[in-house]
């Protein structure tokens, strides 16, 4: 007889089940690490692509725009608490043809792009600040040159495959040992960052000039070099002094979105979290690490500006932007452990702060991994991908042949990112990418409560509604600052009026497919009757998502894709070519996989549609 | 649409497998329709059908009530809200009971009383279910295999015995023809768990039921394994390893992690390795959904998602002595 107990207002009997094995707290530090304190492209890109920009409220309104986005995460996680995050979630509310063509071209191979930017991360970030910050404060030019190598092509592709291959192994041998891994990481970032705030806050701005100049020369720079990198900026007629901009400062935020959009990257390992389906633990995974990264990194942001002064941050990302190489150290970009480490004498926090961004940088590779392999396991599970894919190895547990073929697709990237001309150009591209999965997700959530009713109103978050009106003020922001974003950058993008007026009608047209299905829905809103909070918060996130992706497809200061070059076609155009191509690419093989499929008798929308309980 | 290639020329058989639905009323409707849905001739549902919560909805005045679900005490001012809330319940799995404050605290003093509760609640359940399939099912020409899992209370799953139901029918015990062709074995008895519930047994006892049925085996070539308990060491029986000495049973954690481990049966995956039967159908490990092959034999675990009224399940296609193919579906 199996014994029954009490707990408060419910009766439970012992009976075996599924438990789960990552603690809420384990995944908000994994999306933390995920966001990656260590991204440094706000702090350069920024300042040399828009001269106005406010940093850090750039950083704090992406942060803002995130949140939205971030809630609609915990409804749907809780509604849906598995393994797979946004392929779950897209399959559920738009199909099976939509979600792998949109997951496996913007996640599955959009992210080889990050493993090859984990290793250069980890060179050029990681072991190169490291060894040449060792150099300088100990005075040895060995370490110094090590640290340079560091840099080079060789060097970041050494550093880059053994870094994907030591993820592997890790990975392969059992998710325990990255868990266990991960608080190395974790604790080891965590006291790198402490580190870098205090030297950042607290070493007097006076004292800057002079020991960023002791830094340079120790690390083979010029001597004076502050002054010789201000005076070749100004020269190059970049104003370093620019006033407010509040486009520019707009603009600061999908910058800051290349970061915080990771929020809700724990979904993917939703199956494996305990109490997935806990409204307050999601909210804390997601919501409570996207508001602590945001704050981080406006914090950084701020001791940047107090340590160096604006005038210096313009410096640093003319360097980057404007590939001014008096305004680098040796080749060198000033990224903000950089300043950090050059402003500091002490080995000790060199090492601290080194291995801090080594640990990070290593860790966005395990990330690709873990969140890919999952989504892949379940594409194969579905009949998309080949039935080798979602092999588990019985001995560690583990999806081997997932990661092995990861790894191995990674390889061509990662020497292509460091040896194509302009490649690594299109890093950002993956921000693009992601951008328009994890959107397409939140807009998922807003239709959630109409398209998978019952999935809803059984989940914990359906309790939460607003008044309808609110709602669809909702709404309509998130259409204006889609619709806006679109008009205002189109002729920005291209010269063409004809070019102009399709992307502004196109954008037009989108949102009435997407709101047309909702309309009954949109006109009790309107009487001021219920909503759910996800399909507003869908709504207002979603609307300001997609202007994001689209100010990243538009907007030329924010990187290739927003080169429109028909001058030189196809070479003017091979960035956007390869990111359509790749969307067309999965959806061909999602069409080609389908009809295979069916051959032998398996209908792979069975692994979607659900059945009518009635 | 025909969805088998063979299926034309009679030589083919789609077979849907799920299984741990514990009590969720939505899943097991979802089940019933599945072969319609799914264009499958024969249904198998894979044991541990009876859920593990029972929610007292206590009455406080006239059309007033309040229940606990998931942790927060809701209040229900309404019958309409009444009737919300039991449908709620049912897609969770959950059973329940309007009751006044006194039988609550009642029972909530008496751990036997409570127990026979769930026997009853239970009860009630699956006799409605097994009428809700034979008026869903009749003369559909689908079959509907039924076998209980550990979690499942012996005297509760005598109902199936009892109803004498033509299309809801009980396999466990015997061979069952899938068609012509294939014949299915089902052992619903599990290895022991740390919850010690109703129906496990030592593995060396499984072996032995085990062993009984295939006796009666006569084609192993096209025979189907529907064991409740997956094959051990196969990744259909991946879970964290538990702590039997903490109630409830806790993760075993080494060195600030857990240990996943095995949790399937020496037994099954023995019976598997010697006799190569066509199929292996199992469950039990919800969170360890997998197919992997050992040998010739295909053995799946669709997994379990009944909280969220999510069907999981697996459409298999066979014909002599092979597997066409199979597809894993969360319906």
């Amino acid at each position: 007889m199996a014994t029954a107990t009490a707990i408060p207002e419910v009766f439970t009997r012992k009976a075996s089940g599924l438990v789960r094995v990552m603690s809420p707290y384990s995944a908000f530090v994994y999306n933390i690490l995920t966001m990656g304190l260590i991204f440094p492209w706000t702090y350069l890109w920024a300042p040399g692509a828009l001269p106005g920009g406010k940093l850090v409220w750039g950083i704090l309104l992406a942060m803002l725009i995130e949140i939205p986005i971030a809630f609609a995460y915990v409804w749907l996680s809780t509604a849906l608490p598995r393994s797979g995050g946004d392929y779950v979630f897209e399959s559920r509310v738009f199909g099976g043809g939509t979600a792998f063509t949109v997951v496996m071209s913007g996640y599955v191979i959009w992210i080889l792009q990050w493993v090859a930017l984990s290793g250069w991360l980890l060179s050029y970030l990681g072991f190169a600040p490291l060894f040449l910050g060792l150099g300088a404060t100990m005075g040895n030019a060995t370490l110094s040159a090590i640290g340079l190598w560091f840099t080079g092509s060789t060097g970041i592709i050494i550093t880059s495959i053994l870094n994907a291959l030591i993820a592997l192994v890790i990975l392969c041998s059992g998710f325990k040992n990255y868990v266990r891994f991960q608080w190395v990481m974790w604790y080891v970032v965590l006291v790198a960052f402490g580190v870098m705030f205090a030297v950042l806050f607290f070493t007097p701005p006076a004292q800057f000039v002079e020991r960023l100049n002791a830094f340079a020369a120790a690390s083979g720079g010029g001597a004076n070099f502050y002054q010789t990198a201000v005076d070749a900026v100004a020269a190059a007629g970049i104003d370093l002094n620019p006033p407010f901009s509040l486009i520019a400062t707009l603009l600061v935020a999908p910058i800051a979105w290349t970061s915080l959009q990771w929020a809700t990257y724990s979904a993917q390992q939703n199956g494996e979290i305990k109490d997935a389906r806990s409204f307050k633990n999601q909210s804390i995974i997601i919501v409570g690490s996207l508001i602590v990264t945001g704050i981080l990194l406006a914090l950084l942001a701020a001791g940047l500006e107090r340590l160096a002064g604006a005038q210096f941050l313009y410096v640093a990302g003319a360097g980057y932007w404007s590939l001014i190489p008096e305004a680098t150290i040796n080749g060198f970009y000033l990224w903000p452990n950089i300043i950090a480490v050059a402003v500091t004498a002490s080995p000790i926090v060199v090492l601290l702060i080194g291995l801090g961004y080594v640990l990070n940088s290593h860790q966005i590779v395990h990330n690709c991994y873990i969140g890919m392999t999952r989504v892949m396991v379940a594409m194969s599970l579905d009949r998309l991908l080949p039935e080798w894919v979602s092999k588990v190895n019985e001995r560690y547990h583990t999806p081997v042949n997932a990661h092995v073929a990861y790894f191995l697709a990674s390889i061509p990237v990662i020497l292509a990112y460091n040896l194509v001309p302009g490649w690594v150009g299109l890093t950002l591209g993956v921000t693009f990418a992601c951008g328009y999965v994890f959107i397409i997700t939140c807009l998922a959530g807003a239709l959630l409560p109409y398209r998978a009713k019952d999935v809803y109103e059984a989940s914990p978050g359906s309790k939460y509604t607003v008044n309808g009106l609110v709602a669809l003020v909702f709404t309509l922001l998130g259409v204006a600052a889609f619709i806006m974003t679109a008009w205002v950058l189109a002729q920005q993008a291209f010269a063409s009026a004809f070019l102009i007026w399709v992307v502004r009608l196109g954008a037009i047209a989108a949102v009435v497919a997407f709101l047309y299905p909702m309309r009954n829905h949109l006109a009790t809103w309107l009487r001021g009757d219920k909503a759910p909070w996800l399909s507003a918060l869908g709504m207002i996130g979603g609307g300001f998502g997609m202007a994001m992706v689209v100010a990243f497809l538009l907007a030329p200061s924010l990187g290739v894709l927003g080169n429109w070059n028909f001058a030189d076609f196809p070479k003017g155009l091979w960035a956007q070519i390869i990111a359509f191509g790749i969307i067309v690419l999965s959806l061909v093989w999602y069409l080609l996989v389908k009809n295979q499929q069916k051959t032998r008798g398996i209908n792979v929308d069975f692994a979607f549609k659900e059945i009518p309980p009635e | 649409m025909p969805l088998i290639g063979k299926k034309d020329s009679g030589k083919a058989t789609r077979l849907f497998f799920a299984t741990d639905v514990h009590g969720s009323e939505r899943t097991y409707r979802k089940f019933l329709n599945a072969g319609k849905f799914y264009d499958a001739g024969v249904l198998v549902m894979g044991g541990d059908i009876i859920g593990k919560v029972a929610v007292p909805i206590i009455q406080e005045g006239a059309g007033r009530y309040r229940a606990t679900l998931q942790g927060t005490t809701e209040s229900i001012e309404s019958e309409e809200a009444l009737k919300g809330l039991m449908e709620r319940l049912g897609m969770l799995g959950f059973y329940a009971k309007i009751m006044s404050e006194e039988e609550f605290r009642s029972l909530s003093a008496d751990p036997a009383a409570v127990d026979a509760l769930f026997h009853t609640l239970a009860r009630q359940r699956l006799e409605a279910w097994i009428e809700l399939a034979e008026s869903r099912l009749a003369g559909t020409g689908i079959k509907c295999y039924v076998t209980g899992g550990n979690d499942d209370y012996p005297d509760v799953l005598e109902a199936i015995k009892a109803s004498g139901a033509q299309s809801f029918i009980d396999c466990e015990g015997v061979v069952v023809p899938v068609d012509d062709l294939h014949a299915m074995i089902s052992v619903g008895n599990s290895t022991p768990t740390p919850w010690k519930t109703p129906r496990e047994v030592t593995d060396v006892e499984l072996g032995r039921i085990i062993d009984g049925m295939i006796a009666k085996v006569t084609d192993m070539r096209n025979c189907v394994f529907n064991f409740h308990d997956p094959p051990k060491d196969s990744t259909l029986d991946t879970c964290p390893e538990l702590d039997w000495n903490t109630d409830p049973p806790a993760p075993i954690v080494k060195a600030g992690q857990l240990v996943m481990h095995g949790a399937g049966s020496q037994s099954v995956r023995k019976a598997i390795e010697t006799h190569q039967p066509l199929l292996g159908l199992h469950g039990h490990i919800h969170e360890s959904a997998a197919a992997a092959r050992i040998g010739r034999t295909l053995c799946v675990n669709p997994g379990s998602e009944y909280g969220e009224g999510r069907l999981r399940g697996v459409l298999v296609n066979l014909s002599d002595g092979k597997v066409d193919g199979y597809q894993m579906t969360s319906g």
